[in-house]
């Protein structure tokens, strides 16, 4: 199945970065293999829909804000249950957003399935290029659930 | 009016907060609108290099990317004492144009048009790019998301990479063009300008065509009497990438016009005890509060800013519709906060058409495109941002690292303006403690028309910018939230 890892994040932003962290791991651990793509986005909305249209599944690696989960936990989402979740700003659409946008003009070249793994973070409002020491250790579960939802595709 | 104490109120971590004060009549006394601030970028540069800086500062916005990149790249020309040549700045300027292309098309068509197009009174679920299609047709969202695209696709082509370019170096770009690149560039040159004169006329349609609409850009929550301020070129015509920096007053007279390294001598930062923002003025003026009117020194940036700061459009259309939107509302300066989105627009048309002039023009496709860069030092870059002025003032030590890093943004320029027409906005709506239902569309409305950027870096999920009002009563006693998320 033609997939594509996607770790999305600022570099720049502290914690809001961990996704990239978590893909140059993946780079390192995952054997060259024609059907998956590995890359990262430092953008959300319809320019993430621009780079994910075309595979058929979609492993977005990302930052996540939740209020009952503290920093450093891995959690797995499906993007169908998850339309809340997305990344954007306030001067873009929702991932969620352009997808339905898209499915509204007809477009035939969409993912069949999108798998976020997100790593719980606090919201940082200070620029900075390291993680915090909670979301650090998450990197490499997060990183064992990437490559295990590969091994599935 | 009584003296505020802002005790209720925090400077805000996390989300986008209005808080509105009520008098004792239950009228609206003041609001605030507080955002979060991303902070400690000055010091996050020190001691990098100096060549990264436009990487690095085009990850500051996730708006901007391409404003940011080169401000940052001027700044370097000006701190390592290089112009570049010709060819590399006609290379930038049209890379600029795609990035305006596809700024303001996503702006018109997924943020603000969406409350023209689809009514301020809708539902805000319907209040989007999905209502637009109900409204104006399948169709019109196919040309939208192409045409978005191509914008995106000539900064890719330009710049090196999607969304964050790489191309700028100080002296000049490190990629030209081939001639093949020059034909797909000007096929979607052609088809954006088709397009931006298609959405010109969607909006004489759907709002210059309706009197009520007509009335609520005219209508007085919605009018701010500030200076203006915009890069203009040396016949005083509005431009993105050079130029010198003009002001003018509440009635359209020059007041001053400096180049960019000379931003500090005119332009102050004034800190408020409730948010974390800073509020430009004109220091020739002096910070006097949040008014409007002659004897504050608070301005205007960005489209409605420019389209008043200058006294026309460099290229015939966009000028032929400057000329137009000045006559329909009442001439120049124009004051109507929501008229910026047609100043947007007609900045949409002029950016396909000098897009089609820097195209067509055989330099282009030049190899000399950078010299050679000389001792670094003090550096300032001026560019207009879609959104405003956005200046990157830099000094760089002897082995080429970041000594300093200074940056106002646009929407820091527009902070003070911000804030009033949020005030405005509110007071429009709240009346002897009758909170309209609207009251959140109406507050919207007169933000999201500057197209601000708040602490957009961020990238966290959930995304979007949750917003809370909180009103409070003249005894500061907590009254009602109103939230949207």
């Amino acid at each position: 199945m033609k997939t594509i890892v996607l770790g999305v994040g600022n570099p720049i932003l502290q914690d809001d970065g961990v996704g990239l962290h978590v893909i140059e791991a993946v780079r390192k651990k995952h054997l060259a293999d024609p059907d998956v793509s590995i890359d990262t986005a430092c953008t959300g909305g319809l320019n993430l829909l621009d780079m994910i249209r075309g595979y058929e599944k979609v492993i977005l690696v990302d930052a996540v804000t939740r209020e009952h989960d503290s920093p450093g936990a891995v959690k797995r989402f499906i993007m169908q249950d998850a339309a809340s979740l997305h990344s954007s700003n306030p001067h873009d659409v929702s991932l969620a957003e352009a997808l339905s946008l898209a499915k509204e003009l007809g477009e035939t070249q969409l993912p069949k399935e999108i798998i976020i793994i997100g790593i719980v973070v606090r919201r940082a409002l200070d620029f900075g290029d390291q993680l915090s020491k909670e979301v650090k250790r998450a990197v490499p579960t997060a990183v064992r659930m990437v490559l295990s939802e590969l091994k599935h595709t | 009016m009584k003296t505020i104490t802002i005790d209720p109120v925090t400077r805000l971590e996390g989300h986008g907060k209005i808080t509105i004060f009520l008098d004792n009549q239950g009228d609206v006394e003041n609001a605030y609108l507080q955002i979060p601030e991303l902070r400690g970028f000055e010091r996050f540069a020190q001691g990098r290099r100096a060549e990264d800086m436009p990487q690095i500062t085009s990850r500051i916005c996730g708006v901007c990317p391409v404003a940011h990149h080169f401000a940052a790249t001027k700044a370097l020309d000006a701190a390592f004492k290089v112009e570049p040549p010709t060819a590399a700045k006609k290379l930038r300027e049209l890379l600029y144009c795609g990035y305006l292309i596809y700024d303001h098309i996503l702006h018109f068509y997924f943020l603000g048009g969406p409350d023209f197009v689809v009514g301020p009174d809708a539902p805000p679920g319907k209040r989007n790019i999905l209502g637009v299609i109900e409204k104006a047709g399948i169709d019109v969202a196919k040309e939208v998301i192409k045409h978005r695209a191509y914008g995106q696709k000539i900064t890719a082509i330009l710049g090196g990479k999607a969304t964050h370019p790489v191309c700028g170096l100080p002296g000049g770009v490190s990629k030209g063009l081939v001639n093949d690149e020059v034909k797909d560039i000007k096929d979607m040159v052609a088809s954006c300008h088709g397009f931006a004169k298609f959405t010109l006329g969607l909006f004489d349609d759907i709002v210059l065509k309706n009197k009520a609409y007509v009335d609520l850009i005219r209508s007085d929550p919605y009018t701010l009497k500030t200076y203006n301020m915009g890069l203009v070129d040396k016949h005083n015509k509005v431009n993105f990438y050079d130029g010198l920096i003009r002001v003018t007053d509440q009635e359209g007279n020059e007041t001053a016009k400096f180049e960019g390294k000379e931003y500090a001598t005119h332009v102050a930062e004034h800190v408020e005890e409730w948010s974390y923002m800073k509020f430009p003025y004109l220091k020739s003026i002096g910070w006097h509060g949040l008014h409007d009117g002659k004897n504050s020194g608070i301005y205007r940036v960005g489209p409605l800013g420019r389209f008043n700061a200058a006294d026309g459009m460099a290229t015939h259309e966009a000028n032929k519709e400057y000329t137009r939107m000045a006559d329909t509302l009442g001439g120049k300066p124009v004051n109507s906060t929501l008229a910026f989105h047609w100043a947007r627009l007609i900045e949409l048309l002029y950016a396909t058409e000098r897009a089609k002039e820097l195209i067509e023009d055989p330099a282009i496709t030049s190899t000399h495109i950078r010299n050679p860069v000389g001792e670094p030092g003090e550096g300032i870059g001026v560019v207009e941002a879609a959104r405003g002025t956005l200046i990157h003032d830099y000094a760089i030590d002897n082995n080429g690292l970041v000594k300093r890093a200074n940056l106002i943004v646009a929407t820091t320029n527009n902070a003070g303006a911000i804030t009033m027409s949020v005030r405005d906005a509110a007071k429009g709506v709240i009346k002897k403690g009758v909170v309209n239902d609207g009251l959140l569309n109406k507050v919207e409305m007169a933000f999201r028309a500057y197209d601000p950027c708040f602490g957009c870096a961020t990238h966290t999920l959930p995304g979007g910018m949750p917003l809370t009002v909180n009103i409070y009563d003249h005894k500061r006693n907590l009254r009602q939230t109103i939230s949207r998320s």
